[in-house]
């Protein structure tokens, strides 16, 4: 074709994929970069003002005029330590346990076809459907009665957590569901018992999602405020860090704690988010494949 | 080393869904079985059933004269080769082999030597330190066999081990399981879908659909002797061609008659229908492709057809002929045999006779669909 | 409504067609609820029927059955000892002597109290020597439905310990008949890592749910039929007891004491859910999409990168970023004061101080808190699409927008539909994000008479938390709100789930 045929709508045409995906990219770029600010912001903002010295209150600007490690120091005065072994004991407690639960679960639910397996699946997705916050009412008094709440509230605390864990089964169980069935059969022709299945072809492929539900059941108790603040019920030495420092927001508190509350947000937020960027190919792998089995 | 009886044995599914009926089969010590039948059939249940990876409903299964119904596949002393293999991903070719002996606790010099005695005879000794996925679709078929094959099993069960290879491959392997299986004093029970594979290895072919046994028999017997409607179309391939068809009698003997033709039944086909006194009726004669032959368009007896597809495969011509009401009868005709000008003359849209040899010929009751020639 | 056949359906204009489709949606929900129930109905006949059946055969099995069977029917265990089967004889029977023992200690007082959950409440007392009050504890009304609850459980396993045993005598009769030998504690020990491995599996697991959540639950179910409130915790001041329907009827009656009434306050509250859980889910979905798409786009650079900033936000405990951001806009946070500053505005703008303005306020920030989660799960979705279908409708003749509706949404809708109901009733119970952010704030002053403080931004799930922390801690109507959500997130789920394409079309896109 010669040059002078192209009339305008085809000179559009032609120059069309190129052009165009280079103005896309471009847009694509400027609105990709926003959202990274946007998103990032508020951390920015958090580490930046737990240096702040001048004051402890809310100001009207981001970049401190007086840095120091005064907001850090002062966490030593606080029962901010105590909250945080607290709630570092409970994660590790609980990421152990919690494993083991959801992987025994899941991996049965996977596996076995036992009498009663559909009615319990049913079974669990309908006590999903109430508020589990429900059960805290009475939670707390029976181990009130145990001696496991308030100040002593860190065993209550991880049982709470662990205990129903086997109703969060359904991740693990859509990986399991990915290793082909015939691994097991071949295994238990060639003389293995079903532990020994488990224990020699099962686990050994299951490194993913094992550590997506270690990392999860980690991140757990960072993050949980109800049940803690149930069974802490008011008594700071058993707190967790979530609602220790929701109390330095408080209306009477926040003029003296704003920076602080800062500060412990960065300790706290920094060894959970280093683990979660270090292993977050696995959490990656476990939401997707959740999300997709429903 | 191992007789395998199964009496009266049924898989009933939950909902009642019967999946194998009532099914009696005695393998006799180190014959090679092969179950074969459309998906669906039962077949691979009844492998499974075998294995133990499957409850038995109903019925009793017994290795080498125990009965096993309630034993783990484990304790059964079978092995097994999957269709996609199951090779555990995470350990070398080699562990692979050696994970059946290690879990009996097998002295690790023995391990090796058996292993490696595996690997020679399949001939993977030099993958034995690759993990599965870094082979081919031939090498992991070797080595979930030599899986199997290092334990020394009573009974060899393979589901289907072949149908996750490419065409060139499957004949490959299909000679060397011929091979292997000479080497081995095992009984064989082999599942396929593939009437070829069941007719080259079987020492007797289990023909089934819909969880029903149809026939059991030699290779030799399901092909000459077909029992039903289902088995004559099912062994052989092409598939044998059945037309519309009318039983007289003709004299003492016995004619059949189609599309205004009539052939006399000589030799055994006769004498049969005779022993079992056969009365004229409507029947479905059935003859396989290559025992209809094209012949000269002054033969009183052919039949005439139109050729609708023409395929050329190398050695032998496939005509797709419609006959009347026989829309897709097929003739299979040897290219060798043709002149150049009669191979032209075979065109879409031409007519071309054709007859057939009444000794080959299978008689079907169209109600019952089984043969009038069996008892 | 008329029911079109497929040609007809086809003939119909693109109009029509939605609203034929539309309408035999909502026409399938009196359906699917009708299933639904008949489904529980089928459940119960089929437990009516299996009872039956389980008695017929306690009866037969008496009847046919040699000494140490019969004697079974009394001394669990008996036939097993008899037999040679050691170990389980002896399991039955010591769990036969533990319940016996129980049932005499304590069990039998707890089930005998729990008609009336406790005759006395504390009393008080003058003691003439020290002349002072003195209180004496006598019955405990949460102990007596707790552990009310927990005998009933008991017996509920005993009997079925109790049938098995007496089934275990005819298996064993079975088995001995036709010749074969019985399994020893030593095989049954063996089962347990082998066959019966997936008991042990569960074995854990299902103790912690039985214990920390269907004893609860179950618990909590019989308190909203009860007066069990601060006032009346069952053993310090007063006993709580059986009310019947009344918390029902006072949470759905019109009737207000001085002030709205609690089922205007809940209607209130469950609407505000229900926007809060469509708006919430949605727009994380959609924009979550957009984020992903934008990353995944052909020549974009970095990809890495972008995700990684997005992904970081997951891993810091929401507590820390809700609370912050709570605070940055608040009247006098960071974002006020900033705009203060540069003389933008000149009032503060009312981020939680005006109902709107709070409900748009937190509907946003969750955006911001799931973009990021969403963004994970979608491009790994949209990975999955085959690429060939995008190939084949582009030499079809579709631009990039005709591809995203017609091939990737309806994709992704298929492949996520179970991932989206999920994640609506989760926001229903989405308590961190509402708690953290505004704990239900601005007040709803026509809303408050109502147990707790009631906010614009409440869900019932917040509300459900204020009511038990609340001076007069109403456990009972914490209940029965609890048991209202239920409902409604059952109902959902029920009628959602009825019509999902993915359920009904399993095989579409595969």
């Amino acid at each position: 074709m010669s040059e002078k045929n192209y009339t305008g709508a085809s000179m559009k045409r032609h120059m069309g994929l190129q052009a165009s995906r280079r103005i896309g990219n471009t847009a694509a770029y400027i609105v990709l970069t926003l959202i990274s600010i946007i998103w990032l912001i508020p951390f920015v903002c958090i580490l930046l003002q737990s240096f702040r010295v001048e004051s402890t209150w809310q100001v009207g600007y981001v970049i401190p005029q007086q840095w120091g490690l005064d907001n850090y120091r002062n966490l030593w005065n606080t029962d901010f330590p105590k909250w945080y072994m607290n709630t570092l004991v409970m994660a590790l407690v609980t990421a152990v346990l919690q494993t083991v639960i959801v992987l025994c679960m899941s991996y049965t639910l996977s596996r076995f076809r036992f009498k009663g397996r559909t009615f319990l699946m049913r079974f669990m997705l309908i006590l999903g459907m109430f508020p589990g916050m429900l059960t805290m009412i009475i939670l707390y008094r029976v181990l009130k009665d145990l001696g496991m709440t308030q100040a002593n509230s860190v065993p209550g605390l991880i049982l709470v957590y662990i205990a129903s864990s086997g109703m969060g089964y359904y991740v693990s169980k859509g990986f399991f569901d990915t290793i082909p069935k015939s691994l097991d059969e071949a295994a238990r022709i060639d003389g293995a018992t079903r532990f020994q299945v488990l224990k020699k072809i099962i686990l050994p492929l299951s490194k993913p999602i094992v550590i997506y539900t270690v990392l999860t059941a980690f991140m757990g108790p960072w993050g949980d405020y109800v049940f803690a603040r149930y069974i802490s019920f008011g008594t700071s030495a058993g707190m967790n860090v979530a609602v220790g420092m929701y109390n330095w927001l408080n209306k009477d508190q926040i003029a003296s704690y704003y920076t602080m509350f800062c500060a412990g947000g960065v300790l706290v937020a920094l060894p959970v988010t280093l683990l979660f960027l270090w292993l977050q190919k696995y959490y990656v792998e476990g939401v997707t494949g959740g999300a997709v089995k429903g | 080393m191992a007789e395998v009886k199964l009496t009266n044995v049924k898989k009933i599914y939950d909902h009642n869904v019967v999946a194998v009926h009532d099914f009696n089969l005695t393998i006799r010590d180190q014959e090679f079985v092969v179950f074969v039948g459309p998906s669906g059939c039962g077949k691979s249940t009844t492998l499974r059933m075998i294995a133990g990876l499957e409850d038995i409903s109903e019925g009793t299964l017994e290795i080498d004269g125990e009965v096993v119904n309630d034993l783990q596949p484990k304790d059964r002393d079978i092995a097994m080769v999957f269709q996609n293999y199951a090779l555990y991903p995470h350990m070398t070719v080699f562990d692979n082999i050696a994970f059946s002996l290690r879990l009996k606790k097998t002295p690790e010099d023995e391990v090796y030597e058996r292993v490696t005695r595996a690997a020679e005879i399949l001939g993977i000794t030099e993958y034995l330190m690759r993990k599965p996925r870094a082979l081919s679709g031939g090498q992991r078929q070797r080595v979930a066999i030599g899986r199997a094959i290092v334990r020394d099993p009573k009974v060899f069960l393979m589901d289907e081990p072949l149908s996750n290879l490419d065409a060139k491959l499957r004949n490959q392997m299909r000679a060397e399981i011929i091979l292997l299986r000479q080497k081995m004093n095992t009984t064989f029970v082999y599942v396929t879908h593939d009437q070829t594979e069941a007719m080259t290895l079987g020492d007797r072919i289990v023909i089934m659909q819909n969880g029903y046994i149809e026939q059991v028999g030699t290779p030799e017997e399901v092909f000459d002797r077909p029992r039903n409607l289902f088995v004559a179309g099912f062994i052989g391939s092409p598939q044998m061609n059945f037309f519309q068809a009318a039983l007289e009698r003709d004299g003492d003997g016995y004619a059949v008659s189609l599309h205004g033709h009539r052939v006399r039944l000589e030799g055994d086909r006769a004498e049969l229908l005779k022993k079992h006194g056969a009365a004229p009726a409507q029947i479905v004669l059935g003859v396989r492709p290559e025992h209809l032959t094209i012949c000269d368009g002054s033969d009183p007896d052919a039949i005439d057809g139109e050729i609708r597809v023409n395929e050329m495969m190398g050695s032998e011509l496939h005509l797709h002929v419609r006959c009347g009401d026989d829309k897709n009868i097929i003739l299979r005709v040897p290219t060798i045999e043709l002149s150049q000008e009669k191979r032209e003359s075979l065109k879409t849209g031409a007519h071309v006779r054709f007859t057939f040899s009444s000794k080959v010929a299978q008689i079907f009751d169209p109600k019952t669909e089984n043969s009038l020639l069996w008892d | 409504m008329k029911r079109y056949s497929d040609l007809e359906y086809l003939k119909l204009s693109k109009g029509k067609r939605i609203g034929y489709r539309l309408a035999s949606f909502f026409a399938s929900i009196p359906t699917a609820l009708k299933n639904g129930l008949l489904a529980v109905w089928h459940f119960l006949q089929n437990l009516g029927a299996g009872i039956g059946r389980e008695i017929s055969d306690l009866v037969t099995t008496f009847r046919e059955g040699d000494v140490p069977t019969r004697v079974s029917y009394v001394i669990m265990g008996f036939g097993n000892l008899c037999r040679g089967q050691i170990l389980r004889g002896l399991l039955f029977l010591l769990f036969e002597a533990v319940f016996i023992f129980y049932m005499v200690i304590a069990g039998g007082y707890w089930i005998q109290m729990l008609p009336s959950l406790g005759l006395q409440g504390p009393t008080k007392e003058l003691d003439p020597i020290l002349d002072v009050y003195v209180t004496t504890y006598h019955d405990n009304s949460f102990k007596i439905l707790l552990y009310g609850v927990l005998t009933i459980f008991f017996i509920l396993a005993f009997i079925y310990t109790w049938r098995l045993n007496i089934k275990q005598n005819r298996i064993a009769m079975k088995i001995l008949k036709s010749g074969k030998k019985l399994k020893s504690g030593k095989d049954d020990l063996r089962s347990l890592v082998d066959d019966q491995f997936h008991k042990t599996l569960l074995a854990l697991p299902l103790t912690g749910i039985i214990i920390f959540t269907v004893l609860p639950i179950v618990f909590m179910i019989l308190v909203a039929f009860t007066n069990y409130d601060g006032t009346h915790d069952g053993y310090n001041n007063n006993l709580f007891s059986w009310v019947g329907l009344q918390n029902f009827n006072t949470m759905l009656s019109w009737k207000g004491s001085g002030g709205q009434s609690y089922a205007a306050t809940f209607g209130e509250i469950l609407s505000w859910t229900l926007i809060w859980a469509f708006f919430a889910t949605f727009t994380n979905y959609f924009l979550g999409m957009l984020v992903a798409m934008l990353i995944n786009k052909k020549g974009i650079r970095l990809k890495k990168m972008w995700r990684t900033i997005l992904v970081v936000t997951i891993a810091i405990p929401q507590f820390i970023s809700l609370l912050y951001v709570s605070k940055m806009f608040a009247q006098n946070g960071i974002l006020n004061l900033f705009l203060l500053n540069m003389g933008w505005i000149d009032k503060a703008l009312p981020f939680w101080e005006d109902p709107t303005w709070a409900r748009v306020t937190v509907i946003l920030i969750n955006i911001w808190i799931g973009i990021p989660y969403l963004m994970l799960i979608t491009t790994g979705i949209l990975m999955n699409i085959p690429a060939d279908l995008y190939e084949s409708s582009r030499i079809d003749g579709a631009n990039a927008w005709q591809q995203y509706t017609k091939i990737t949404l309806p994709y992704m809708l298929f492949v996520t539909g179970p991932y989206l109901l999920t994640s609506f009733t989760s926001n229903m119970n989405n308590f961190n994000v509402i708690y953290l952010l505004t704990g239900g704030a601005p007040t709803n002053p026509a809303a408050s008479s109502a147990a707790g403080t009631v906010g614009y931004t409440d869900l019932l799930i917040t509300w459900l938390f204020k009511i038990t922390m609340g001076a007069e801690s109403q456990y009972y109507l914490a209940s029965v709100v609890g048991i209202l959500v239920f409902v409604v997130v059952a109902v959902i789920s029920l009628v959602v789930y009825g019509a999902m394409p993915s359920i009904k079309n399993e095989e579409d896109f595969q």
